[in-house]
């Protein structure tokens, strides 16, 4: 190899280097407030429903501050580079977009759009070719939220919530019918996806059994002490 | 009513999801179909020069130099055709999408750039090198179809000292092939150490490596035979021909058996106990 190529190749390397230890440092940030926010999330399993406010408004810096992470990594990758590094922050990015999307449903019952998501975690259209918010992580996102809820709908109903699980039901379906749109190759999507079945049987299990005691909302108002048993 | 007015609303947004997905799947699709397209192309072209480089030559070609002109020139209107079918691939991978995809066409881009340093090194006796390479992969006007990835040049070349085994030994029958032989040796030999310092950071570089390392290990037994048998005086030069083909049936056929053999015997034994 004469000396040209070689240092060519050598000029090539240490820039990917080290480029991938500028995003490292990012993605270990990224990554740390990730986990602070599902460490604070985790305690909506046993949190009642009049305390849920304050521990969501709690998460809701951490989740702020992703947007600078977002905004180092789009500063550092290079143009058109944003799949080949992408990788590196993904696992990150879905559990940002799975915290995210438990808050809004949280606060407003309803789904977390992908644009919301995009824009939550501060990311802008212009970075497209550098940073963005593919489909298949958002929703990784969305698969990771389903298996929560239906954790969330046993542990609603110990702590005397009855109307969650029926909330929860309708709202997991509603994904559900959604995520049958979709052409799925066999990848993890596809495999999770498959998986998203037992947390709908699981949840069916706690509407049947709320419903069968007579403890859902609409047999409350007969039955107004339904714990007394 | 509500519930399914909200379901509506998710599944109108899902439709969009899979529109973007299929899209995402089909090019992929499409772009595996070109890397194989490739991958066949570029396995024909070097099946080609390996004949040229071994056929009797024709009357009136007498030295080597003109034969290995002749070969790459063949080579050259083989790669062709293989660089039309990138400059296809260069349009569905433009902008970002290149990185998205990379995984999918570089098998194809890696026996491309096999075949192409097959034809330099047939042309210049020298390593193709990286800009060479980006070079082939540009439209008339100077674009590059999309970068080319360091990692996919160094697999691709390294996958060329396996064909450079091959060019050795049978050229090693042939007259004059000796300092062919030669000569491939001490190149394969160079190539083996200029990657080494590139294993840390590509991987399968080291698997590579190791495949090399064999190669080399062939060409260098063969040289040896003929060294010893040429330093025996008297010796006909068809003779020592036959010695060779001799070493290099025994090497070829031989260099891959011998060691699941060796295990085989280690698992009797252990069987034993």
């Amino acid at each position: 190899m004469d000396s040209d190529n070689v240092d060519r190749i050598n000029q090539l390397l240490e820039q990917d280097v080290e480029l991938r230890e500028k995003i490292k440092d990012q993605v270990a940030e990224f990554d740390k407030k990730t986990r602070t926010m599902s460490g604070i999330l985790n305690r909506i399993h046993s949190t009642p429903s009049d305390g849920l406010p304050a521990l969501l408004t709690s998460v809701q810096p951490v989740l702020d501050s992703c947007k600078d992470v977002t905004a180092s990594l789009a500063a550092i990758i290079p143009p058109n580079q944003f799949w080949r590094w992408k990788e590196m922050w993904s696992i990150s990015l879905r559990n940002a977009v799975f915290s995210a999307a438990l808050i809004h449903y949280l606060q407003h019952g309803t789904l977390l759009s992908l644009s919301e998501a995009t824009d939550i975690l501060g990311i802008k259209s212009e970075w497209q070719d550098r940073f963005s918010l593919p489909i298949e992580d958002y929703l990784h996102g969305l698969i990771t939220l389903v298996n929560e809820l239906s954790r969330l709908a046993v542990n609603s109903v110990t702590l005397g919530n009855f109307e969650q699980p029926i909330k929860i039901s309708v709202f997991v379906k509603d994904l559900f019918a959604g995520f049958s749109m979709l052409n799925l190759k066999n990848d993890t999507l596809r495999r999770r996806y498959d998986s998203l079945k037992y947390d709908l049987k699981k949840i069916e299990e706690v509407v049947y059994d709320v419903s069968l005691r007579k403890l859902a909302p609409s047999a409350k108002a007969e039955n107004p002490a339904p714990m007394v048993e | 009513m509500l519930s399914s007015a909200s379901r509506d609303s998710v599944v109108s947004v899902f439709d969009g999801f899979r529109i973007d997905l299929d899209d995402h799947n089909d090019r992929r699709e499409r772009l595996i179909k070109s890397s194989r397209d490739i991958t066949n192309l570029s396995k024909k072209a070097i099946f080609l020069l390996h004949r040229i480089m071994t056929d009797d030559a024709p009357s009136g070609e007498q030295d080597d130099r003109s034969r290995n002109a002749r070969a790459a020139a063949r080579g050259r209107e083989k790669l062709k055709e293989i660089q039309k079918l990138f400059a296809v691939v260069g349009e569905e991978v433009a902008g970002d999408r290149f990185w998205r995809y990379q995984r999918n066409v570089s098998p194809g881009l890696q026996e491309y750039i096999e075949a192409l340093s097959f034809t330099h090194y047939l042309e210049t006796g020298k390593l193709i090198s990286y800009n060479e390479v980006q070079q082939t992969l540009c439209s008339e006007s100077g674009v590059s179809y999309f970068p080319l990835p360091l990692e996919d040049y160094l697999l691709g070349l390294s996958d060329l000292t396996g064909e450079l085994m091959r060019y050795a030994i049978s050229a090693i029958s042939q007259r004059g092939g000796r300092i062919k032989a030669s000569n491939v040796c001490t190149f394969v030999r160079n190539c083996k150490a200029d990657f080494e310092v590139y294993t840390p950071h590509i991987r399968d570089l080291r698997k590579k490596q190791n495949v090399t390392a064999q190669s080399l290990e062939k060409i260098e037994d063969a040289a040896y035979t003929i060294a010893v048998r040429s330093s025996e005086y008297d010796i006909p030069l068809d003779m020592l021909d036959d010695f060779v083909a001799r070493t290099v049936a025994m090497e070829s056929g031989g260099g891959g058996k011998k060691r699941p053999r060796d295990g085989d015997h280690d698992r009797d034994a252990d069987d034993e106990y």
